[in-house]
């Protein structure tokens, strides 16, 4: 399990939980403070990560295309900072589990 | 003026008590219930996570369970607070989405709904202001935390009124994020939280905050409160809703 914990900038504190298989997201788990209306859409795009390789824009969009098609909002982080936490986690070492 | 059911400062469980709130969503989604204004407390004295926080990464479960310190996730995002029974005045606002008080923007919202919170400080004698996202500050520093959510055809805010702080106490049942620990990390909280009773220096009492939240959300949002309880319906959701979500592991532990 590959983890991050980046404190946005002026917003919330997003925690990613990720594993990785053949330079492929198998599992990722966005935690964190932030907020995000309707709830259940977060299910919705840790889902639609899995298979994404490592590059931060593909992710972003990724997000993005839930959040638009969900007409979802996110408020204390942004589609590009799960992308840019979830690097993070990629680039860490993996903690012992 | 909009007319609000107000139950006025109750003591619960941490479960009946975020099972109230979503019991009240639940009938005014059916017609069934009026906007409320609630005050509550919390007994025994727990720590609330928001619904995608991970419980374990943010709470020392096993010295909650050894202190008598319950454990819950809301079902409203924002961060982990600790809801101390001799600390603190929780309230929830709960109305039907289409409520004049309902702003569609997120933002708009906190701060239309947390001006009840800088009257109630207003009366109290302290100047508060809203500091965007979701928390009402006091000399800069953050004396109250918001959440919401907009399930169930209702906008639910809720958030916490700290009338004491017990900084070493937090800390022992919080688990402070790797890249907060510093050797100032006790005087950097001091710094950017404080509680009624710091700003005032003196022993205010849980009933003068009770009567300044009170004042301070009727004033600020022009409601006429109506003193009222759950219905018996509410009630019984409640309760189902506290045995069968809110008290379980796969509720609390899902994340």
């Amino acid at each position: 399990m590959k983890e991050s914990s980046y404190k946005i900038p002026g917003g919330k504190l997003v925690k990613i939980k990720l594993l990785v298989s053949s330079e492929r997201i198998t599992d990722v788990k966005i935690l964190g403070d932030f907020f995000l209306h309707p709830e259940e859409v977060l299910m919705e795009i840790e889902e639609s990560l899995v298979g994404q390789a490592r590059n931060e824009s593909s992710i972003t969009r990724a997000v993005n295309q839930v959040l638009t098609d969900s007409e979802a909002t996110l408020i204390g982080c942004t589609a590009a900072d799960i992308a840019k936490s979830i690097l993070m986690a990629w680039d860490s070492s993996s903690s012992h589990d | 003026m909009e007319e609000f059911r107000f139950i006025d400062l109750e003591v619960h469980t941490a479960f009946e008590n975020m099972a109230i709130d979503e019991a009240i969503m639940l009938a005014i989604k059916d017609h069934k219930a009026p906007p409320t204004l609630r005050l509550y407390r919390w007994n025994p004295s727990a720590v609330s996570i928001g619904t995608f926080q991970g419980m374990t990464d943010e709470v020392d479960v096993s010295f909650c369970e050894s202190n008598n310190i319950d454990y819950i996730r809301r079902i409203t995002g924002g961060g982990a607070v600790f809801h101390d029974y001799e600390g603190e005045i929780t309230y929830s606002i709960i109305m039907p989405r289409d409520h004049n008080l309902a702003k569609a923007d997120i933002i708009d919202s906190y701060k239309l709904l947390c001006g009840g919170i800088i009257k109630a400080l207003d009366h109290l004698g302290i100047k508060g202001e809203f500091k965007p996202i979701n928390d009402v500050n006091a000399g800069g520093k953050k004396v109250s935390g918001n959440a919401m959510t907009r399930r169930h055809q209702c906008v639910l805010q809720h958030g916490t009124v700290l009338l004491d702080l017990d900084v070493n106490l937090m800390f022992t049942i919080l688990k402070v994020p790797q890249e907060k620990i510093s050797d100032k990390m006790i005087a950097d909280v001091k710094e950017r939280v404080t509680s009624i009773r710091d700003i005032l220096d003196r022993e205010v009492q849980i009933e003068e905050l009770q009567e300044a939240l009170t004042v301070g959300f009727s004033k600020a949002l022009d409601l006429d409160l109506k003193p009222g309880r759950l219905s018996d319906e509410e009630q019984k959701t409640a309760t189902q809703l506290a045995k069968e979500k809110y008290s379980t592991q796969e509720w609390n532990l899902s994340r």
